[in-house]
């Protein structure tokens, strides 16, 4: 139906097909006269959904996550969860392997093992532990605030993101020299 | 023209049918698990038509603000107990390790759930989602055991931490 619509060819197509006078004149005829230019397949309307939801499977989506300009905003808050996943699956993973294998990972062999590690490594280790923990912390307060009603305008989210940024460092300096 | 009015008929009989099965579709999806199409990352879930009315979870305290002001509670918590516990020591002091212990373990999970929720939420995942919540339940009870014991049977959170610091 479309298609005939599209190139302007419906109604001359329908009078050639019919000008035959015995098919104009019998209507029952109608049916069976090609009527179209193009190959239809005859479905019922029930199965315009299926069509519709099958088309729909193949449409791309438009890029969003992978766009956005970088902001403090999202950046902080993706940090929280992913330094915080961090820890847990930390805390976690030596929960389960003390509980599956004590005697391999009880305090004495943790602590030999890190006793055994050059200078250089155990400050490395320390600061990747130090500054995850500094900066959950410290951007956990700033969401404890949120929760408050506090730095709940832009610059509010801003200026306590810049504090956060700079007391992790902060703390992050002196846990390592604790 | 004929061919038109049998089209409209039977359309009609569908549409009939159709409202039959629409009075009785909602108990049909909250029954069926799964989506009408199958789900591709990235694409359109679809369960009934695009007229069935988007199902919301039932309102509920206990999932939904008590469960925000406990979490709230718990991570303002965590605060004061985390640095009581590094001040004082675990061997001097093992009840509020112990209290760190499953403070921590709890706020963890919640956090793991929350993730869980946000990237695979049951409705767009119904399996993965639904059996990942699981998982991560079953993993958290084995992790409150395993904290357990190393409290109990070994030096307990804060020393270790104290003591792999200073090792």
């Amino acid at each position: 139906m479309l298609a005939h619509r599209a190139l302007g060819l419906g109604p001359a197509l329908r009078q050639a097909a019919l000008r035959p006078r015995n098919v104009a004149r019998n209507p029952a005829l109608h049916n069976i006269v090609a009527k179209r230019s193009v190959q239809t397949e005859s479905l019922p309307p029930s199965a315009a959904q299926e069509i519709l939801n099958k088309q729909r499977l193949r449409r791309p989506s438009s890029p969003h996550f992978t766009i956005y300009q970088p902001q403090l905003t999202w950046l902080g808050s993706i940090a929280n969860r992913v330094t915080g996943a961090g820890l847990s699956v930390l805390l976690y993973g030596y929960a389960l392997a003390y509980l599956v294998a004590p005697d391999t990972f009880s305090s004495v062999n943790v602590v030999d093992f890190i006793h055994g590690l050059p200078e250089g490594v155990k400050y490395a280790g320390k600061a990747i532990l130090a500054a995850p923990f500094a900066f959950h912390s410290w951007n956990g307060l700033r969401h404890l605030s949120w929760d408050a009603g506090k730095f709940l305008t832009l610059k509010g989210a801003y200026s306590s993101g810049y504090a956060v940024l700079g007391l992790t460092a902060v703390s992050t300096v002196g846990l390592l020299l604790l | 023209m004929s061919s038109a009015l049998v089209a409209r008929s039977a359309f009609n009989r569908n549409v009939a049918a159709a409202l039959a099965r629409r009075s009785l579709r909602p108990l049909a999806v909250q029954a069926r698990g799964a989506a009408d199409s199958a789900y591709v990352p990235g694409g359109p879930i679809y369960r009934g038509t695009v007229n069935d009315p988007t199902p919301f979870p039932p309102p509920s305290k206990t999932h939904g603000s008590y469960h925000w002001a406990f979490e709230r509670i718990l991570s303002a918590g965590l605060v004061p107990l985390t640095v009581a516990s590094f001040v004082t020591s675990g061997t001097n002091y093992p009840i509020i390790d112990g209290l760190l212990g499953v403070s921590l373990v709890m706020h963890s999970h919640i956090g793991f759930d929350s993730i869980l929720v946000d990237y695979l939420h049951p409705r767009k995942f119904p399996v993965l989602g639904r059996a990942l919540t699981w998982v991560l339940r079953a993993t958290t009870v084995g992790v409150l055991v395993g904290v357990y014991q190393f409290n109990t049977n070994d030096i307990g959170l804060t020393e270790l931490v104290a003591k792999v610091w200073h090792a």
